[in-house]
């Protein structure tokens, strides 16, 4: 019976919490990492095709339009009548100055809707637009 | 002395433990399913219009190529109309012989969105250094 208890004495009985642990460090940092590229709505946006690509690493506001009209500056929806004060009080905010505002839209909008969201993008005060593109991979021959 | 230590040997786990390794593993695989998309998105910088008064007497006019999008297939450069597909043809040579390189687009209203990206990134590839969109 010694033996026997000596032995149940070495086996480990507690729940090994390393693995749990690993996996939420993991996630922190990931969130961490990842969290300054989550300013787009989660609005449903077929983005037009590019080969080119610039300022993709570069933090920014985002206005998204969908197909279907629905509209949103970062993660927050707004209606059109809301868009420009909502992108003064987003642009007014510390460090936002000169932030490339990117214009996410739908390829099947038309360019009317993107030319007067540009406008309007000018009107609210940005200095820099750019509009949003889905890197093209093309096939290597 | 022998006995007790083979027995707890026999208890012990000698294999090594893969479930922490799978387990971020798994994590770091959906993670970057889910960032793929969105490392993937890029964007085109569009410069604004300077006013024409902008230029004054004593500046050289600025030389910029102008692109028209008439239609979803029909691009108007300077004073020709080609086919969007032409548009690199006709378009390259102008750009390479342009000591500025800037591109003044302007765009039809009833354009879609990725026609006019599309025109954008074709320009861009070419080796347009400054893009301008202009309204009608």
């Amino acid at each position: 019976m010694r033996r026997r208890s000596a032995a149940h004495s070495d086996l480990i009985t507690r729940v090994n919490v390393t693995p749990i642990i690993d996996v939420a460090l993991v996630l922190v940092t990931i969130l961490l990492v990842t969290a300054p590229m989550l300013t787009a709505a989660d609005l449903p946006v077929n983005l037009p095709q590019a080969r080119t690509r610039e300022a993709d690493d570069e933090r920014n506001v985002s206005i998204t339009r969908t197909v279907g009209g629905e509209l949103a500056v970062d993660r927050q929806h707004v209606v059109w009548a809301d868009l420009r004060p909502t992108l003064q009080s987003v642009l007014a905010r510390a460090g936002n100055q000169d932030v490339l505002v990117v214009v996410r839209a739908d390829s099947g909008v038309p360019y009317g809707e993107i030319r007067a969201l540009l406008a309007e993008a000018r009107a609210a005060g940005a200095q820099r637009l750019a509009v949003a593109t889905r890197q093209r991979i093309e096939a290597q021959p | 002395m022998k006995r007790p230590r083979r027995e707890r040997g026999a208890e012990g786990i000698f294999d090594v433990n893969m479930t922490p390794l799978i387990d971020v593993s798994l994590v770091l695989v959906v993670i970057l399913m889910v960032a793929t998309p969105m490392a993937l998105q890029s964007s085109i910088a569009l410069g604004t219009a300077r006013p024409a008064g902008h230029q004054g007497a004593h500046e050289q006019p600025l030389e910029r190529i102008k692109i028209a999008v008439l239609s979803d297939d029909s691009v108007q450069v300077g004073r020709e109309i080609v086919s969007r597909a032409d548009l690199p043809r006709v378009l390259g040579p102008l750009l390479s012989s342009s000591a500025s390189r800037e591109v003044v687009v302007r765009c039809a209203d009833g354009v879609a969105h990725g026609v006019f990206v599309d025109v954008l990134d074709q320009a861009r590839a070419l080796g347009a250094s400054r893009l301008t969109v202009v309204g009608h």
